[in-house]
């Protein structure tokens, strides 16, 4: 027995029975398709949103804390 | 070609490489057919991608799931029941249990297993080469694609698992000549 044979012997107890193979393919084609497509009639809850002039305050008072961080630090006499 | 004709296409030209795949990984056949039906079932929820690709690609897009998710698993062995499958393994004989040949010969049920347990003991890249080599056929380069590594080099590695497997089995054919 050579050893391609030992090997084919071998590839043999090691692959997938036919009907294993077909049940899988079952399971897998019973299956969504893409499960994170949501259904068409499906209500998207809108999500909780800051008012628009809260961020302009928001922005402002930002912008004048860089500016500040920005400058010279006066040293004590 | 409808969804599940252009699915069963993929599934049936590269399905016998990934479970092969998966049995040179883990040496666990029930692990390997859940691994196996992982990968397919990504290839059919992203079907369109897939298929939009050459054959070539499809292979590589299959076998990048596959080691990702033998990765993963090895690391979910590795916590929670890493304990649990090498007991089950050790009961069961592990690796040469793999090999029940379908020959009721006692000479070549008993040369089966020294194939197997040689083939156990080889390095996972060796053994996962090994196993997609002899179960599924593939050539050298297309085993190259799917483990992302060059034809030469999977010829090498075949050539190393060959070379350990003869000495086995050397051994086996007369075991004298290793006094």
């Amino acid at each position: 027995m050579s050893l391609d044979d030992d090997l084919a012997a071998w590839a043999a107890t090691v692959r997938l029975p036919e009907a294993d193979a077909a049940a899988i393919f079952q399971r897998i084609v019973a299956s969504a398709a893409d499960p994170s497509a949501a259904p068409a009639d499906a209500t998207v809850a809108a999500a909780p949103r800051l008012d628009a002039s809260w961020w302009r305050g928001y922005n402002a008072g930002f912008a004048a804390r860089m500016v500040a961080s920005t400058a010279p630090v006066r040293l004590a006499a | 070609m409808d969804r599940e004709a252009e699915f069963r296409r993929l599934y049936e030209a590269h399905r016998v490489a990934v479970y092969a795949y998966f049995v040179g990984r883990t040496g666990d056949r029930q692990l390997a057919a859940d691994l196996m039906q992982e990968v397919f079932l990504r290839a059919w929820q992203r079907l369109d991608t897939v298929t939009g690709l050459p054959e070539e690609g499809r292979r590589g897009w299959l076998f990048t799931v596959a080691r990702n998710l033998s990765v993963d698993s090895a690391r979910r062995q590795r916590t929670a029941d890493g304990a649990q499958r090498a007991l089950a393994r050790e009961r069961s004989g592990g690796w040469a249990s793999v090999a029940t040949p379908a020959s009721t010969a006692v000479l070549a049920a008993e040369r089966a297993t020294v194939v197997a347990a040689a083939i156990a003991k080889l390095p996972e890249q060796q053994r996962v080469t090994l196993a997609m080599a002899a179960a599924s056929e593939l050539s050298s380069a297309e085993i190259g694609v799917a483990l992302g590594v060059p034809a030469g080099t999977v010829r090498y590695r075949l050539s190393l698992a060959r070379r350990t497997l003869a000495e086995a089995l050397g051994d086996y054919d007369d075991p004298q000549e290793e006094q």
